[in-house]
Formats: C-alpha cells, structure tokens, sequence
C-alpha cells in the first residue's frame, strides 16, 4: 500500500450542466485525520462519493490505497468505513438485526460484535427498530457501522450531525483513537471545534475548488490578532501601513487593526501616537474559515 | 452475493406473505363460486365483450382460465412493477441504496441479487396461489363437470409466473435506467396495461394484428384449451427471454449509472466548457 492513502488529480464530476467539484488535488497520508471543510454544496459529499465510486468522476483520476476507485471499488471498499451524510437505514430493522446484516454482507472477520462494544459506548439500545429512534440514535447507528469493522480508512460525512454534545466528545474520541491505531480519517464537518479537537490537517473546498489544505497548528500559526486601539483625540489614519497589517475599521476615538506580522513596528507606531489604551483578541479558526469563504473580502488571502 | 440475497428475501418474508394471501382471494372466490354461477356462465360463452378482454367464460376450464391466467398475472404484475422498481430507483431516492453500493459488492451482483429476489419471491407467491387454487379445486371438484385435475389447475396457475417475471424486469431494467422510482412505475404499468388491452383487440381487429407480437400478454393464452393443454412452451420462452434480456439491459446500465446525482441519463458526464 501506498503511503498516500487518498490521491485525487484533477477530479472533477459535473452532474449534467451543475458542478460538483472541479480540479480538486488532494493527497491525504496513512495515519493522518483530514479535515474537509466547507459550506453546503462545495462539493465535500461529491469528493467522498467519487472514492467510494458511486459514481465516476468527469474527468480525473482518485486513488484509494494506491488502486483506482473505479477499477478497484470492491477491493478499496473493503478497507473503508462510510458513514454518509444523508444517512438512510432500514428503518424495520432493529438496529442490533442491522449491525448483524453489515456484518454479514462485508464478511467480515474483524469485526467480530464489535459493534456491541461501541452502541455500548455511545449507549444506543439496539434492541429497538430503527423506526423508533430519534435522530440522534439513527446517527449513532451509521457511526457505529462505519467503526465496526475497524477499517483502514474512515470517510465520516459530519459524523457528529445531531449528537448531543457528550456523544460528539465520544465519536471525536474514537476517531483519535482510530489515528493512534495508524489508521486514516478523512472528516467533512461544518464544526470548526471538532475539527480543530480531532485533525491534523485541513482541506477548504469553496464552489467545487479546493483552495487551501494546510496543517491545523500552521493555521493556528498564521492566525491573526485583532487589535483596537483608542486615542486621545482622533485616530491617526494611514498610519499603519505595514506588511500583514490591514485596518479594517475607523471611528471617532478608535481604529481597529488585523495584524499578522510586525506587530512591534504596529505597537511603536500607536505609542508615538499618544494610544490610550489597546484591546486585544485572537481570532479563531472558525473566522480564519470564513475569510477564506468570504469572496467579496478576498478572504483567500489568510 | 448468496448472502445479498438471503437477506433481500429476508426483506420480502412479509411481502410475499401478504401478496400471496392476499391473491389467495381469487381461487377462494371466484374458482369456489363456480359451481353457483355455472350454469349462467354458460350463457355467457360467446360474448364478444368477454372476447374483447380476452376472456371466456362458457367452461370451468374457460373460466379458470380467464381469472387465473388473465386477470391474476395483471395484478401480481403490479408486485413485481412494485418490487422491481423500489428495488433500484427506490432505495437510491431514499438514501438506502447508498449504504449498499458503498459495501465491498460489485455492482452486478446487487442487481443480480435483487433480480433473483424479485423472481423467487414472485414464484413463492405464485406456488401459494397455485396450491390454494388446487384445494379449491379438490373442494368444489364434485360438484362441476370437467375433465381437470387438481394437477392441471395447479400447473396452469403456475404457468402465468413468466408473465410475471418479465414484467418485474422490465421494471427492474426502467429502476436501473433512471432514477426516479415515479417514473419508472409509470411506464412499466403502461407496458401492462397497453399490453392487456393491445394484445386482446389485436386478437380481434385486423388493423392491429401485426403489432400482436409486441405485446407481452400476447404469450399468455388464457382459453380452456391452453388451461387443459397447457401453455405453448415457445410462448413461456419468449417470456422468459424478454425476463432475461430486460435483466442483461438491467446489469448493464446499473454498471454504468452515477447513483445519488438523480440526473437523467443523457444528462450524465456532460461537461460545460
């Protein structure tokens, strides 16, 4: 097996005159959690179809252990635990009876009730129909399926979705531990905590484009400060004109700064300019997110 | 693939049970009241009305006939429209067909697993039907003038499952072809029901006859002499055959099918410069 467990190239899927992705590049390594990050539409559910192969893409090739997806589907899905993001069960079944049936159709050894142990842990009763369970516990029941048969590459389409906030921290725990057994996740969310908690690395898809994948801590690393500082009298404008330091707002008595870089030439300058006082604050992933989305603000540019 | 099956039929326990008891109302009654109304059907025995819908009604061997091979295909066709078509299309619009394709499956050996259901289910609740039509046959056997076995009534029941089988794949093919279950079920109830009247009034009006061939009902002989004779083995193969070509068709653009983008099918790939 390779070491890249997931290489695109060019992957792109029209779906008749509407894009789905376009061009995306992406390489994720074995061992590594991958966040893919985007709004709704940008093509993240797109992207996870294409290396399951439930349908080809237009153009383009991906990779899934070093095999093609479309020639090798059955091989690759053999190694790959799937939870969809529009989850759809057999709602007659019990839960216990559809665990069982998923074992049967993959034949799979390695799970061996291993899907006991985990509606143990996210306390799921699977002695109930499916029918009965709140959305919640439908959810739980796709996490348990797509852990159960300890595979080597997870696609988890927003794994938490209707989770209460004490089973999301135990479904963020199970995808650290499935890191820590060496294997790989490749994680669409919409929740930049969780994938800030749980990813090594992230993806930004925006209008079918993949437009950045860096690091998480090189994200943190380049993050920006937000800094207000206010005078005595009026602000003194056009001050501040330093490399990675924008204005982004003006008032009577204040002027507020996004600085990435130089910030002692920043704190010099606001000195000799009789500052008052300055407050402070980190901006947080999930704004370093939205400026990436953020079109008319040119927000590729974090 | 054994194991999709198993549990696709698994799925259908309560299907077929209530399909095949359900259809049970047909010899219960019409075949258990044939000694009451005997003698009136006879009066009956040349009604061009009844010809036109390809009934007769004149022997208990006619009559049989009529209710057994006409009209109970027709409505167990609408089982295997319902099966073959929720099969496909309909677990893709529900999201279950997700789950399945992303499971080590080749694709081929779900729809032919699917297939198989469709057609095993279809017989069992045909082998019902069949079975409780002989003991009807055994209760009322004294009191009507036949040369039927309860033997003949049961092959003759049975002989109208190819009907059955072709129509839930030519559903099938239509699921596999597009994916909107609506649309599928639309034109395979269609197929039955033009084929009903189509083959019937090409049997009685000479403008129509050369179309005669293309309706599948057409191979389904429904007179007392095909009840006592037994069905034209060529006509159960062109059954049979049309079955397995609309099968094939199915395998093959289910292979080729983007499932979950719900775009018609001259729609897919298409790529905007």
């Amino acid at each position: 097996m390779s070491e890249n467990v997931i290489e695109t190239q060019d992957l792109t899927v029209y779906y008749g005159k509407h894009r789905g992705i376009l061009d995306v590049n992406l390489t994720i390594e074995k061992g590594e959690v991958f966040g893919f990050l985007g709004p709704n539409g940008a093509g993240k559910t797109t992207t996870q179809r294409v290396l399951l192969d439930v349908f080809p893409p237009t153009t383009g090739k991906a990779t899934v252990f070093g095999l093609d997806c479309q020639k090798d589907g059955v091989e690759i899905r053999q190694h790959i635990g799937y939870l969809p993001g529009e989850l759809a069960l057999y709602s007659n079944m019990k839960a216990s009876d559809f665990f069982k049936m998923y074992e049967y159709l993959r034949k799979d050894i390695r799970s061996n009730g291993y899907w006991k142990e985990l509606s143990g842990r996210l306390d799921l009763d699977t002695s109930r129909k499916i029918s009965q369970f709140s959305r919640g516990n439908k959810q739980k029941v796709g996490v348990v399926a797509a852990f159960m048969n300890r595979a080597e590459l997870l696609i988890l389409d927003e794994p938490t979705g209707g989770l209460d906030p004490l089973v999301q921290n135990t479904v963020l725990e199970m995808v650290r531990e499935t890191k820590a057994d060496g294997r790989t996740v490749f994680f669409s969310s919409h929740n930049l905590p969780e994938v800030q908690a749980v990813c090594d690395r992230v993806g930004i898809i925006r209008d079918g484009q993949l437009i950045a994948t860096q690091r998480v801590e090189d994200l943190f690393a380049q993050r920006m400060n937000r800094m207000t500082m206010i005078f005595e009298g009026p602000p003194p404008a056009g001050v501040f004109k330093y490399d990675g330091v924008t204005e982004t707002e003006l008032s009577e008595q204040s002027i507020t700064l996004e600085v990435r870089d130089n910030l002692p030439a920043v704190l010099k300058t606001a000195a000799e300019h009789n500052v008052r006082d300055i407050e402070t604050h980190n901006v947080s992933l999930e704004e370093i997110f939205l400026a990436y989305y953020s079109k008319d603000e040119g927000g590729n540019n974090v | 693939m054994f194991r999709l099956l198993v549990q696709e039929l698994k799925f259908r326990r309560n299907t077929i049970l209530g399909w095949g008891l359900g259809l049970c109302f047909f010899p219960l009654t019409y075949i258990g009241i044939y000694p009451s109304v005997a003698d009136e059907m006879a009066a009956f025995a040349d009604l061009e009305i009844y010809a036109a819908m390809g009934m007769s009604l004149g022997t208990f061997a006619d009559w049989v006939g009529s209710i057994m091979i006409v009209l109970l295909p027709l409505i167990a066709a609408i089982y295997s429209i319902s099966n073959g078509t929720g099969t496909l299309a309909g677990e893709e619009e529900d999201g279950r067909l997700e789950m399945l394709v992303t499971l080590p499956l080749p694709r081929w050996q779900i729809v032919t697993a699917k297939a198989l259901a469709l057609a095993i289910s279809s017989a069992i609740i045909y082998l019902i039907v069949s079975a409780v039509s002989w003991i009807v046959f055994l209760v009322i056997e004294s009191q009507i003038e036949t040369v039927m076995v309860g033997k003949d009534i049961f092959t003759a029941v049975m002989a109208g499952w190819p009907f059955v089988f072709a129509m839930g794949m030519i559903a099938m093919f239509l699921a596999a072809f597009c994916s909107s279950r609506r649309f599928a079920s639309m034109i395979s109830t269609a197929i039955l029901v033009v084929g009903y009247f189509g083959s019937n009034l090409a049997a009685s009006t000479k403008v129509l006859e050369p179309f005669e061939p293309f309706f599948l009902n057409t191979y389904l002989d429904g007179t007392g002499k095909a009840i006592l004779e037994g069905q034209s083995t060529e006509d159960t193969l062109v059954l049979l055959g049309v079955g397995l070509v609309f099968f094939i068709l199915a395998l093959i653009f289910f292979q080729i099918r983007k499932l979950t983008v719900g775009v018609w099918p001259w729609q897919r790939g298409k790529v905007e410069a």
